[in-house]
This record gives structure tokens, C-alpha cells and sequence, in this order.
């Protein structure tokens, strides 16, 4: 009885397998290599953050000693005011990427829905400005920021305000273009029959059009946000005081010597400063692959 | 016709706006360093700025606070990332916004007074004070213009474990590692691109220093005596691939370390910043000068440590006053060896931390450093230098690539 | 249709008059606080006589308030501010290295003329060999800086600028000569306040200027200096007294004598287009400029592409609805953007090491293939670290731009009877390179000059020992030119930034090409 039983159960499953693994097996097996790939150098990073007296490079045997005095001695050390530089980058990249988003936005929608001479021109541009090569960037942004900050001391030299005036220097580029595409794609019958009702151009950019392009505004705020994190070039030359500088700064400079570079706390820095990115990943992905915006469309 | 009336209106309360905004904010003075106290029989405070290392930051905050004590001249200072420390001063330095003292190495003279960035300093009696290998490199065309704090030299690490007695010679030292057992008897730091710097010793020892000295004991550019390390690239090709293999242009600084801290290698050529690591590790860490592979005696490089003062400083007064009146002195010396590690300029604090044998043990083979030239021309050296002794540590004909390395340094110099 | 028209019936209200006081007032508010702020700027660069950023300042100041006041300049009104920090910020850059291509700004030349005088006068200097040490006490003396020195036999000295040491009474204190007669004794507090002047103060020892003068360089003690330089003002020359040589301003930004010995420093000058003759006619990079200039080319094209391949790959993987742990995976797939770039590319160039490298040792079980020393294979090599940095990026976009294909369309074709690869290649695709086409070009200009990841996995390397210059298989045009123009202790600033203008045009002539092509495809849509 159970063997008669079974038999029928045992095909549907191999079926029910079989059809599983033809829709979305194949895409575990795929996503799990990538992963692999992906985490290949990652878990060295995170090893070398777990071995305290360790290199970074200098042995193969990974999670030979497991401990967190890294993370231990990043966190309470005197010398690297770790949670300090955690707060400044993440005041100076939620600014960046809330305010890149929003100047992208307003020039991409201009670019989108008005016509008027020179836009293709202008669209051009802006990405080739973009492309210059920035071997005098950091002379010059001292020079510049010198400037200004010898009338406006609150935004010059060694401000976080003055650091995210530069990075919004960056806002306008291939960002824009990216966010004109996607305005492309919302008809503009929207905006007329808007129009018809009496919205303004602004309450149709606001309250119409930035909720239909949530995916690209989610994408470009958190290539904005990582964007900033992780610069340190810029940051460096702007943010001279350790107490107003940024985990990038603070981190590479922890290593710039190499005769006294400490590669475990580096990496166990490395490792928590990825998590803002994590987090702010997760609380926009709903955003960027929301179904909600297909439905609005509609 | 209201369109236009209203931006018109706009616009007046605009100006209006602005220009009252701008009669209260123009009452305000733009602050410049020196804006008057409330008490106005009070002077304002000098403050120099100096740049450090980030590593020697914390150190010299005490030493900051201690001399803003006694003088009351304020001293801040601003941790810079060692690797771009030396072109941002450069640049910055006539910019009106450069620091006052900057901290660097006695090799980065010949540059920085090309630049015409620094200003000489004066020892005075003091100048006795110093180790006599410190005075010398920081002096550049018979000026000072370094207050030196640390000489830094390579010497030998020996696993005393594995190996109880020092080495004598090269050849015993790879002897006494393979009969204790070590998977590598002697690591040092190369690299792709080689490190003249870690082989310099070996090559002194055939009797190639790179220049020659000219009659007031500075380096020559014209004396290139490069060329007379044909001996040293014969010996060492005989180490690497096509040899013993004591050598290896894949062992970088973290594999060296990772060896000797695991005790797979018993003698470790490196610096005084490496011996904490190994001393963490548990080994029992002795401290040997180089042992010397050839006729002569292994003379490695001395890097001398010290402070530089802008030439553009407003504070040069104060700045001289802060590093040769108190810098200068033993104290200051030693708290900045303890935070460092590194071997203190002035003799009688050199003294005074030399009871701890291991720093007494890189003091020993200091004897035998000579200073790195500091001459533009020894750039040309550097560019070439590394690649050379990598492609014969990886089987190239020593003779050859030593007399195309020759050719190529001094047509570099010689184009300027 | 219908959600909208009942919002839009729910917003009417607010579509009313009440409404569009609030946006105005805010907008008088925002631009007055604007025009309040520049009113200011404009003072004080007025009081420093700053013209050149004042004209800046006013012109784009007006610039601002027209666009926000006239009622025809509505597209500028979106574009304005985001204009406005590319004008100052990115566009300042572009001027000033153009600017620093004209001129001769590099080691030696860094300073301006009157600095670099100053440099050597002070350079100069060196103090009598056999001096004794003065404790000096810095006083005034009828309004000029004078020192009070208390030689090495005791007896105190006074001298100024003007006149030569002499002998004086003095109060001593310690057996150093403290205040005297007629003269005001300054306080170190005092003394820090005229430092630039105590600095330059020179007392003549004696009435021949062969003795040379005593200065002091920290305020307590004085020495005996003498110069071998002496600057002519109104000849413009330098002379050295010890050699009798005679410098004058050879018009390239240095003293020269006239065998055309120069002293260095010097100072920034004006060049022309010096610097780009010089990039088009460099000697040294003749050699490997075609086989470096080739890789660049397909290096940034590879990399634009495989970071494309694999970043729209793994978007369109993770896009089935149903599938379990997408967020997880997702979240992996970012991990590699999360970290610091420099990070990855250190750990992969160790990893690849030939004999100790993890991928050799463990993965391929004790292979010896030189990943990092073979021309081919370290070419190889930087590509896959590029690809692992790179392709988080694309994944990011590529799934951005998915969203942007209406479902309408997937719907149609799959009704039609379109199988999924069909699907992506008749559709999907078309519309995804349509409105990723910039970002396509961007990658490729961004990695055409991608001289991080080059110099930190293999440096360059292998090295090319046969070239006059360090340059290596996998360098890059740029990474070369860094090699060309910063050598030792040389800096040329100048020539680096011809170079990187040169570079520019190129990539920037190659992106308009690609633009104009990719116009076409944007018309269908």
C-alpha cells in the first residue's frame, strides 16, 4: 500500500523539482557562483579583521585565530575616534546623496519635459565635463575652498559643508542622463492631464513625477551615498581636523605608511563601514524592483 | 500685467532684503588669525601649526600642550597621511594657508630646498648634541635645515630560539638557519619591483656605495660609483632563482613578516618598526647588526627623522624657538622614541633607552649606516635601481643588467 | 487612470490660488538669504581688492536672480542649481589645469618670484664657522629693532640694522645682558608678536661688511651670518660675492648665469604651449606608445563590457519575483561596491601571487601560474579585478533600468509567444542599451583612465625592460604619463596636466562619436 502510495509521490516530486530548477534553480546555482566570486576577497578582509597581530596578505590560512580585539581596539581607541568618522560620513553622505538626487532630479525633468536650445548640447556636456581627467583637483579644490572659506569660514577648508558643496560639484553627470532616460520612459500625457487641472510645473515635478521614478532615484541616491563613503581623495585634502573627517580618511590613513600599517583594524574599519551601505541597500531596494511603479503608470 | 507686478514687487523686497542683511553682516569684521580679545590689554596667542604623521600624532599632542605650558605659544597639530605629507607641503607651502613645521625625512632636503620651501635652522652648541650620523644628514649643501629626532636603520632579526648565537658572516647566517630547521633561513621584504633600500647593506659590503663624497662630505652627483657593483650583481644573482633561492621578488613586506612571526624563518632583515610585531608574536626576538655577505663591512641606510620649518611661516621665530629650544631637548627625544620605536637623534637620550637590547641591538648595527643622499640626482637612481636587481634576482645575466643600470642612472643624471 | 484622476480630484483643492503664496514667499526668502550672502562676498572682496572673483561673484549673482525672477527662464530654473556647484566646482578644475598646462609649474618652479628671492637670500645664509653663541635679548631702540648681545667674555653689545655693534653698559641677569640704557627690552610675548621682523633683523658685527651680521633665529640667542648672495633690486640680478658670478632672470622662471648654469629655485612662469610640444615630442615614451596606447583602448572597452555583461546578468538572474533570498543575494552582489576600492585591488594582488598567492595555492591547489609577471596573464589579471570591482555598478543601473521597461510590452511579447531569450534580445535589450548608452560611454571614459586599479594590482608591471622609462605591459596611457612626468624628485605639474588634456580630447572626441551614433537609437523610443 505505502509502495503504491509512494510512487506517485516520488514522480511528482522529481516533476515538481524538475520544474523548480527550470524557473528558478538554474538561478540559485548561478547566483550562488557569483557569490562566491564576489565574497572571494571579502572574506580574506574580513579574516585579516579577525586575526589581530595579523597581515593582510601574508597567509593563506584564513580564520586562523579568531578574535575581536580589532573591533575592540577600533571602537575604544583614543587615537582613532572610529565612531566620530562613522557619524561625519554619514552626515556628509546622506547630505550628498539626498541633495544630488534632488539637483539630478530637477535638471534631468528639465531635460525631459521642456524643450529648449542647446539641451542635447547641454546633456552632452555634462557627462564630457564629467570625464576630465582630475589630476589638479586636489590643488585646486584647496585653492578654491581656501577662497571661500576666507569669506565664509563655515564652508570652507575643513567643513563638512564645504566637502559636500564639492561633491555636488559631481552631481550633474552621467547620473542625470541615467534619471533623463528613465523620465523618458513616464508619457507625458501625465503631465497634461495634470496640467489640464491646474498643477504648476513644480507640483507636477513633485508630487507626480519623483514618485513614478522611485527606481532611479533610489539607484542614484545609493551610488551617491557609496559614491561618498568611499572617497577619500577628496576628503583628505578638505578635512584636516580628526574630528571632522570622514571613516575613508580615517581608514586609509591608518595604512598610508606601510612600515606601520595596522591591516587588521583596517579591515575590521572596512567591515563595519560597509554595513551603512548594506542597510541603506536594503531600505531602497523596495524602491528600486518596487512593483508599485508599474501599477502607478497605469 | 499681475505676473509683472508681482515679480516686480518680488524683486524690490529682494534688494531691500538683501542690502539690509548685508549692513548687518558687513558690521562684522572677517576673522583673520588675529582678531582682538575682549581684554584688550591681552596679546593674542601664537600658534604654530605643525604636521605629523599619523603615527606620531598623539605623541607630540603631549609634548604640544607641555610646551604651550611653558611659553604659551600654542602648538596644533594636524595628522596628515604619510604618503601625500611631502607633495601637499610642497604645494601648500607658499600658499598663505601651509603649516608652520613640518615633520619628514632627512632624504626629502634635496627636493625641499629645490623648492625653496624650507628655512635653515640654527643648532648652535646644540649641534654637538646630536648623533653625529643624524647632524650629517641633516645638513644640505653645509646649511641645516633639520631639528632631527630619529635614525632609523635596518638591521638583522634573529629567532633566538632557533638560533642562539648571532651570525658572522652572510654564508653562517644561512647555515645557522637551515641547521636549526626554519622552512626559510633568512626572509627580506623585495617585491616586484625589488627594494634597493633592504639590499643596500649587501651591496656596501661589495664595496658599492652609490656616490661618491666630494670634499666637504656631502654626496656627489658627478662621482657615480654605481657602477663598481658588478661583484654585488654576480653574488646576487647567486640568490635568487638561478642560486639558493635565499631571495625571491614574490616575498613581499607581509609574507616576510608572516614567516618570521610564525617562526618558519629564522633570520629577518628589517626595521625597528617591525620588532613590536614580532615580539607580540611570542618570539624571542635578538636584535644583530647585518651580517656581511662580502670583503667589507655591511653599511646600511640611515633614514634621519626630523622636523623641517616653512619657509613662508609667519611664526619662524616660534617655530626655531619650539624645535631646537624644546624638541631638541632629551625629554621630548624620549617620549617621542616611546610612541615610535625608533632610535632618538640626540645622544643623550639614545643613551638613556639603549638599556632595552633590542634598541641597543639597532643602535649596534647603526654604527655602520650612512645616511641616504638626499641629492635630486639619487631620484634618477631609484627609477632604475629596483628593476635592475629584481631582473637578476629572477635569473637576468648580473653583469649586464648592472652595466645597463649604470648606463641608464647616469644618462638620467646627466639630462637633468 | 482612474487612481489618478482620483488623486488629482482630492489635490484640486490645493491646485486653488491659497496655495501659491506659500512657494513664493519661500522663494523671496531663499533668494534674498542668496543675494544677502553674495552682497557680503562682494564687500570683502572689494576691501581685499580681489577683482577677478568679484566680477565672478556679481555676474553669476545676477545671473541667479534673473533666472529666478524672470518668467522665461523656466528650464533654467531647474537647471540652475545643480549648474551652479558644477560651474564652481568641476568646471573651476578644468580651468585650472588648463591654466597649469600653460605654465611651467613643477619641482623647482613652484614659487613666485619674489618668493623664490627670498628663498635664496635665505637659503644663502650661513653662519661664520667659528661664531660664538650670542643670548640675545631683543630690545627697541628710538623705534627700531635692535639686539642687546651678551658676548662670550661677558661684555653686553648693542647694535640695530642701521648701526654696527657696540659696546654698552648693561644690567645682566644669569650672565646674560637683560636691558640697557636707552633701549626698551622686549618680552617673548612681545618678540612673538614682530617675528617676520626679528626674523629678518640683521645687526652688522662691525663696519666691514666682510664680518657679515648677527641674526637670531629663535629669539634667545644670536650668531654671525654671512650671505654669498646679494640681490639688485633694480637690475634684477643675483650675485654670488664668493664667485663673482652674476644671475639674471633668464625668462623661464629662473636665475641664470651665462653659461647657462640655473639655480634652483625658481618660479612658476608662463610657458605657451611648451608643455604640449614637449607631450607630442617625448623621446622616451616614443617606444611603448603604440602598444600602450592599444591596451588602454582595450582595456577600457573590456572592462565597459564585462562589467556590463556581468552586472545586467546577475540583474536579470535575480529578477524572477519568486525566487528565495533574493534580498540576500542581492545584498552580495553589492558587497564588493561597499568597500573600499583600493582594499580589494590590495587583496587580490595578493591573492595572485605566484608562489604565496591563495588563488594559486588553495584554489588551484599549488599551480604556479604567474598571474602577475606574464604580460598576457597580468593583463588578465587587472581585467578580472576590474570586473570585480566594477560590476556591483552595472548590477545597480541594470536593475534601475529594468524597472524602467513598461510591463505592457513583456506582456505582449509573452502573449505572442516570445520565449525569455528572445524576449531579451528583441526588447529587453534594444531598451536597456537605449537609456544605459551614457552610462555604456561613461564607463568606457572613466576606465580609460582608471589608473588606480592599475597601479595598485600589478603596478604597472610587468616591467618593459627595454624602455628608456619604467612602463610595464598592463600600464595605461595615464598611468605612463605619471611615469613620464613625476620621476624621483621631479614633479612636473605642467607637463602632466598637457598630457592629461591631450588624453581628454581623445576620450572626449571618441564619447561625442558614440553619442551621435547612439541618437539614433534613442529616436525610436
Amino acid at each position: 500500500m505505502t509502495t503504491i502510495a509512494r510512487t506517485p509521490r516520488r514522480v511528482s516530486t522529481v516533476g515538481r523539482f524538475g520544474r523548480w530548477f527550470r524557473t528558478t534553480g538554474w538561478r540559485h546555482v548561478i547566483a550562488v557562483v557569483l557569490c562566491l566570486f564576489a565574497l572571494l576577497p571579502i572574506t580574506y578582509v574580513v579574516s585579516a579583521s579577525l586575526n589581530p597581530t595579523g597581515t593582510l596578505t601574508g597567509s593563506n590560512q584564513l580564520f586562523k585565530t579568531v578574535g575581536l580585539d580589532s573591533y575592540q581596539r577600533l571602537l575604544t581607541s583614543d587615537q582613532f575616534p572610529f565612531m566620530t568618522w562613522f557619524k561625519n560620513s554619514l552626515i556628509v553622505g546622506l547630505t550628498t546623496a539626498v541633495l544630488s538626487v534632488f539637483l539630478g532630479a530637477l535638471a534631468a525633468y528639465a531635460f525631459s519635459r521642456m524643450r529648449f536650445s542647446g539641451r542635447r548640447t547641454g546633456l552632452l556636456t555634462i557627462v564630457l565635463i564629467q570625464m576630465f581627467p582630475q589630476l589638479l583637483a586636489v590643488v585646486a579644490i584647496f585653492l578654491l575652498l581656501g577662497q571661500i572659506g576666507a569669506i565664509f569660514p563655515s564652508i570652507g577648508l575643513n567643513t563638512h559643508a564645504g566637502l559636500i558643496m564639492v561633491y555636488l560639484g559631481a552631481a550633474l553627470g552621467v547620473n542625470t542622463y541615467l534619471m533623463y532616460g528613465f523620465f523618458n520612459t513616464v508619457p507625458v500625457a501625465i503631465d497634461e492631464a495634470a496640467k489640464i487641472d491646474g498643477a504648476g510645473h513644480a507640483r507636477i515635478f513633485f508630487r507626480i513625477i519623483l514618485r513614478l521614478v522611485a527606481p532611479i532615484l533610489a539607484v542614484v541616491a545609493l551610488l551617491s551615498f557609496i559614491g561618498s563613503m568611499n572617497d577619500f581623495v577628496i576628503a583628505s585634502v578638505v578635512l584636516v581636523d580628526p574630528e571632522q573627517q570622514t571613516l575613508a580618511v580615517g581608514l586609509y590613513r591608518m595604512v598610508s605608511n606601510p612600515n606601520y600599517a595596522d591591516w587588521s583594524a583596517f579591515a575590521a574599519g572596512a567591515v563595519m563601514a560597509s554595513v551603512p551601505v548594506v542597510v541603506l541597500f536594503l531600505f531602497l531596494q523596495k524602491y528600486i524592483v518596487g512593483g508599485l511603479t508599474a501599477g502607478a503608470v497605469k | 500685467m499681475r505676473m509683472t507686478k508681482k515679480s516686480l514687487a518680488a524683486g524690490a523686497l529682494l534688494v531691500g532684503a538683501g542690502l539690509l542683511l548685508s549692513a548687518c553682516s558687513s558690521s562684522e569684521d572677517p576673522t583673520t588669525s588675529s582678531s582682538p580679545t575682549d581684554t584688550g590689554a591681552e596679546t593674542p596667542t601664537t600658534s604654530l601649526t605643525v604636521w605629523v604623521d599619523a603615527e606620531r600624532a598623539d605623541a607630540l599632542s603631549q609634548a604640544a600642550t607641555d610646551y604651550e605650558a611653558q611659553t604659551g605659544i600654542k602648538v596644533e597639530i594636524v595628522a596628515r597621511d604619510n604618503s601625500t605629507l611631502k607633495d601637499d607641503f610642497i604645494q601648500q607651502a607658499n600658499s598663505g594657508s601651509g603649516p608652520d613645521v613640518v615633520m619628514g625625512a632627512h632624504d626629502w632636503l634635496g627636493e625641499l630646498t629645490t623648492n625653496g620651501v624650507i628655512a635653515p635652522l640654527e643648532l648652535g652648541d646644540k649641534a654637538g648634541d646630536f648623533l653625529p650620523v643624524a647632524l650629517d644628514a641633516s645638513t644640505y649643501d653645509g646649511t641645516v635645515y633639520e631639528l632631527p629626532y630619529a635614525v632609523e636603520n635596518l638591521a638583522l632579526l634573529r629567532n633566538a630560539d632557533l638560533v642562539p648565537e648571532p651570525a658572522t658572516s652572510y654564508d653562517d647566517m644561512i647555515a645557522k638557519g637551515k641547521a636549526a630547521g626554519a622552512e626559510f633561513p633568512f626572509v627580506v621584504e623585495q617585491g616586484e619591483s625589488g627594494n634597493p633600500y633592504h639590499l643596500y647593506p649587501f651591496q656596501t659590503a661589495f664595496g658599492a656605495p652609490v656616490f661618491g663624497k666630494d670634499a666637504n662630505g656631502a654626496y656627489d652627483p658627478t662621482q657615480l660609483t654605481l657602477g663598481d657593483g658588478t661583484a654585488f650583481a654576480e653574488w646576487l644573482s647567486t640568490q635568487g632563482v638561478k642560486g639558493s633561492k635565499n631571495m625571491s621578488t614574490e616575498i613581499t613586506g607581509d609574507i616576510a613578516k608572516e614567516k618570521f612571526t610564525s617562526g618558519d624563518a629564522a633570520f629577518w632583515l628589517t626595521g625597528p618598526w617591525n620588532v613590536n610585531a614580532a615580539v607580540e608574536a611570542g618570539i624571542n626576538v635578538a636584535v644583530d647588526p647585518i651580517a656581511s655577505p662580502g670583503p667589507d663591512a655591511a653599511q646600511p641606510f640611515a633614514g634621519v627623522k626630523g622636523f623641517f620649518v616653512n619657509q613662508y611661516s609667519d611664526n619662524k621665530v616660534a617655530a626655531n624657538d619650539f624645535l631646537v629650544n624644546y624638541i631638541g631637548t632629551e625629554d621630548v627625544q624620549v617620549a617621542l622614541f616611546k610612541s615610535g620605536g625608533v632610535l632618538p637623534a640626540l645622544k643623550a637620550a639614545a643613551d638613556s633607552v639603549s638599556s632595552d637590547p633590542l634598541v641597543a641591538g639597532f643602535k649596534a648595527a647603526g654604527d655602520q649606516a650612512v645616511p641616504m643622499p638626499a641629492i635630486p640626482a639619487m631620484g634618477k637612481v631609484w627609477e632604475y635601481w629596483g628593476i635592475a636587481q629584481a631582473a637578476i634576482l629572477n635569473g637576468e645575466d648580473p653583469d649586464s643588467t648592472w652595466a645597463k643600470l649604470t648606463d641608464d642612472v647616469a644618462a638620467a643624471i646627466a639630462a637633468g | 487612470m482612474n487612481t489618478l484622476l482620483t488623486a488629482r480630484k482630492s489635490d484640486r483643492v490645493e491646485f486653488g490660488s491659497a496655495g501659491r503664496v506659500g512657494p513664493l514667499v519661500l522663494k523671496i526668502v531663499l533668494l534674498a538669504t542668496l543675494d544677502a550672502a553674495l552682497l557680503f562676498a562682494i564687500s570683502v572682496l572689494l576691501g581685499r581688492g580681489n577683482y577677478g572673483a568679484l566680477a565672478l561673484v556679481a555676474v553669476g549673482g545676477l545671473a541667479i536672480n534673473w533666472v529666478y525672477l524672470s518668467k522665461r527662464t523656466l528650464p533654467a530654473k531647474y537647471l540652475t542649481p545643480g549648474l551652479t556647484f558644477l560651474a564652481i566646482f568641476q568646471v573651476f578644475i578644468i580651468l585650472y589645469t588648463v591654466y597649469i598646462a600653460f605654465t611651467n609649474y613643477s619641482t623647482g618652479h613652484i614659487l613666485n618670484k619674489s618668493q623664490a628671492i627670498e628663498a635664496l637670500l635665505s637659503q644663502s645664509q650661513s653662519r661664520v664657522p667659528d661664531s660664538a653663541e650670542y643670548p640675545v635679548t631683543i630690545v627697541e631702540v628710538g623705534g627700531d629693532l635692535g639686539m642687546l648681545v651678551t658676548a662670550p667674555d661677558g661684555t653686553a653689545m648693542l647694535g640695530t640694522a642701521a648701526d654696527p655693534l657696540e659696546t654698552v653698559d648693561a644690567s645682566m641677569s644669569d650672565g646674560k645682558a637683560v636691558s640697557t640704557e636707552g633701549a626698551t627690552s622686549l618680552t617673548f610675548a612681545e618678540v612673538l608678536q614682530r617675528q617676520e621682523e626679528i626674523f629678518a633683523l640683521a645687526v652688522p658685527v662691525s663696519d666691514d661688511p666682510n664680518d657679515g651680521s648677527l641674526r637670531t633665529l629663535d629669539g634667545r640667542n644670536a650668531y654671525q651670518y654671512t650671505s654669498n648672495l646679494v640681490y639688485d633690486e633694480e637690475a634684477d640680478t643675483l650675485t654670488n660675492t664668493d664667485t663673482g658670478v652674476v644671475y639674471t632672470d633668464g625668462g623661464h622662471g629662473a636665475f641664470v648665469a651665462e653659461d647657462g648654469t640655473e639655480i634652483l629655485p625658481g618660479w612658476q612662469v608662463n610657458v605657451g604651449f611648451e608643455n604640449f610640444q614637449r607631450a607630442f615630442s617625448e623621446d622616451s615614451i616614443r617606444g611603448p606608445l603604440v602598444y600602450v596606447t592599444a591596451w588602454t583602448f582595450v582595456f577600457a572597452f573590456l572592462s565597459m563590457i564585462l562589467t556590463f555583461g556581468l552586472g545586467l546578468f546577475v540583474a536579470l538572474v535575480l529578477s524572477h519575483p519568486r525566487m528565495r533570498g533574493l534580498r540576500f543575494y542581492r545584498i552580495i552582489m553589492v558587497l564588493p561596491y561597499a568597500f573600499p576600492a583600493f582594499l580589494g585591488a590590495m587583496v587580490w594582488s595578493g591573492m595572485l601571487s605566484t608562489s604565496f598567492g591563495f588563488v594559486n595555492q588553495v584554489l588551484l591547489g599549488g599551480a604556479s601560474i604567474p598571474w602577475l609577471t606574464d604580460p598576457t596573464l597580468a593583463k588578465v589579471a587587472v581585467l578580472t579585478v576590474n570586473l570585480w570591482l566594477g560590476f556591483p555598478y552595472m548590477f545597480l543601473v541594470s536593475m534601475g533600468a529594468l524597472q524602467s521597461i513598461p510591463e505592457e510590452v513583456t506582456e505582449a511579447a509573452t502573449t505572442d509567444g516570445a520565449s525569455p531569450w528572445q524576449l531579451f534580445r528583441r526588447i529587453k535589450l534594444p531598451l536597456l542599451l537605449v537609456s544605459m548608452a551614457p552610462i555604456l560611454i561613461s564607463t568606457f571614459a572613466f576606465n580609460f583612465n582608471n589608473f588606480n586599479v592599475i597601479y595598485l594590482v600589478t603596478g604597472g608591471g610587468p616591467r618593459d625592460t627595454s624602455a628608456g622609462i619604467p612602463v610595464g605591459h598592463t600600464d595605461i596611457l595615464i598611468s605612463m604619463v605619471y611615469k613620464v612626468a613625476f620621476t624621483g624628485q621631479q614633479r612636473d605639474y605642467g607637463l602632466a596636466s598637457a598630457f592629461s588634456i591631450i588624453i581628454f580630447v581623445l576620450v572626449a572626441v571618441i564619447s561625442i562619436i558614440s553619442f551621435r551614433r547612439t541618437r539614433s537609437l534613442e529616436d525610436i523610443h
